[in-house]
């Protein structure tokens, strides 16, 4: 049994419910333990925009919480993850900067040495539980189906990071929906940007970026599309309508986070994986339940 | 306290005045020679068709001198993130870092920064997240909170006071 700090960062546990929910259902069932981090704020990402001393102070907040459990810290949000694996790099580097964020940690009783292992769930998935692991859970394939792969900027890039994945030609996503059944291939919009961390203060043109995004996905036949981000999924899944609206087109693209994917080829009951909240068709998918049917 | 505020603080001090002056030269010093402005942060930057964001240009700019004008621009503020411009630099340059840079170096000098920003900001400063928990509708436009889908309470620090104050203070460092 692998223990891990589940840390939420702020978009999944304010409004991305469906990803947490499919998270707190499926890792357990590979032998992870998560542990919440009651304590836990927001991973500073979004503030480098303002100062990036606050990002440092609040990443490495969240990485000594996990260093106190003495656990390593899963962040399913590629820009938690980002912004954590940025902070963590730069305090290694840094040792001045580090001790001024400590004698800041010291007066909540923290300290920050830089021991917490950093994971997304893409590579949890892929490289610590593995697909064989995930191979051997499956009861339902999902053989009927072809989706798309929505990384998320922030998974892939910048190079100069540890990330999840390659940055020119990641496949990991590709690789975990082709073990559950699921057929998938590269198409030129792959690495396209959804636009989300614009939203606030460029609303129409994040959601052009969106839109055209599942429209390509759309045009090119495949039958959904799977992320892992919970910005990315906020932008194409719930958000969708509003994206058709502003493109002018209409799309019904089913959109799912890879893990309810993961979980309904599992077999687990799909009203514990918050598909009711995926506000795109996804049960025009015949693997999926409508409505009423998960009630 | 807002971020308005906190930032209006530090306008009139001569000695934070001269701290971004160091910043301005610092930014000078790391970005250029080696940018020959071919463009190809811009050929596939994400803001440039739809918000007209030309990061070859900032380089340009940083590289002339002309911070201040930048630092006032609305430019800085369109950038998506997705540090395209920096996977494709041939002289791995950061055009991205670079105007994260200079958007520190705006909320810094009490520059009106976009509505967006303060919001997070404030909201950050008032339970640590970025957003507040908030009722979402299902496909059956049912509204769904947290509690009626069997989820833990949204987590917070045991003393957000604390926090806040140590935020307050963070919020008026510089990195540089
Ligand atoms: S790609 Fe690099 S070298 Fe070319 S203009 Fe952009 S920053 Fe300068
Ligand atoms: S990170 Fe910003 S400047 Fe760079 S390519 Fe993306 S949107 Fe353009």
């Amino acid at each position: 049994m692998k223990e891990l700090g589940l840390y939420l960062g702020c978009v999944i546990p304010t409004e991305q419910y469906g990803y947490e929910m499919s998270i707190r259902e499926v890792l357990p069932k590979f032998d992870i333990e998560l542990v919440d981090l009651e304590e836990s704020t927001c991973c500073g990402a979004p503030l480098r925009n303002v100062n990036m001393f606050t990002t440092m102070y609040l990443s490495a907040r969240n990485m000594a919480l996990c260093e106190k459990k003495g656990i390593d810290l899963y962040a399913p949000c590629p820009i938690c993850h980002l912004g954590l694996t940025e902070a963590k790099e730069s305090l290694e580097e840094n040792p001045e900067l580090k001790d001024k964020i400590n004698s800041k940690l010291e007066e909540e009783d923290l300290q920050y040495e830089g021991s917490t292992e950093l994971y997304h769930t893409l590579d949890l998935l892929h490289d610590e539980i593995g697909l064989d692991e995930i191979e051997d859970q499956v009861e339902e394939p999902l053989d009927d189906l072809t989706f798309a792969a929505h990384y998320g900027c922030n998974t892939i890039r910048p190079n100069d990071l540890d990330r999840p994945d390659d940055s020119e030609n990641p496949q990991k996503l590709e690789e975990l929906m082709e073990t559950i059944g699921i057929g998938t291939e590269d198409y030129p919009e792959k690495l396209d940007c959804c636009g989300g961390q614009v939203i606030s203060d460029h609303n129409e043109s994040a959601l052009t970026k969106a839109g055209e995004k599942i429209e390509a996905v759309q045009d090119q036949g495949f039958d959904g599309l799977s992320t892992i981000c919970p910005w990315g999924h906020r932008m194409l899944d719930s958000k969708q309508d509003s994206a058709a609206d502003t493109i002018g087109e209409s799309l019904d693209l089913p959109v799912m986070y890879y893990i309810q994917l993961l979980g309904v080829a599992m077999g687990i009951e799909q009203s514990r994986l918050g598909l009711e909240l995926n506000l795109s068709p996804v049960d025009n998918l015949e693997a999926i339940e409508s409505i009423e049917e998960a009630e | 306290m807002s971020l308005i505020d906190l930032t209006s603080m530090a306008e009139p001090d001569e000695e934070e005045q001269e701290k971004i002056e160091e910043t301005l030269e610092g930014l000078k010093e790391d970005i250029p020679d080696l940018c020959y402005q071919c463009g190809k942060c811009t050929s596939g930057c994400e803001a440039f068709i739809l918000l007209e964001l030309e990061p070859h240009s900032i380089m340009g700019k940083s590289k002339a001198g002309f911070i201040d004008e930048l630092v006032n621009s609305d430019e800085i503020w369109t950038c998506m993130q997705c540090f395209k411009c920096q996977e494709r630099c041939p002289q791995d340059l950061s055009p991205v870092r670079v105007i994260f840079a200079l958007k520190n170096l705006a909320v810094a000098a009490g520059k009106e920064i976009p509505s967006g920003y303060q919001k997070m900001l404030q909201s950050v400063l008032g339970n640590g997240l970025i957003q507040q928990p908030k009722e979402v509708l299902n496909r059956a436009n049912e509204t769904r909170k947290r509690e009626d889908l069997d989820l833990p309470p949204v987590p917070e620090p045991e003393d957000m006071d604390k926090v806040q104050q140590i935020l307050m203070k963070a919020t008026q460092e510089k990195l540089r």
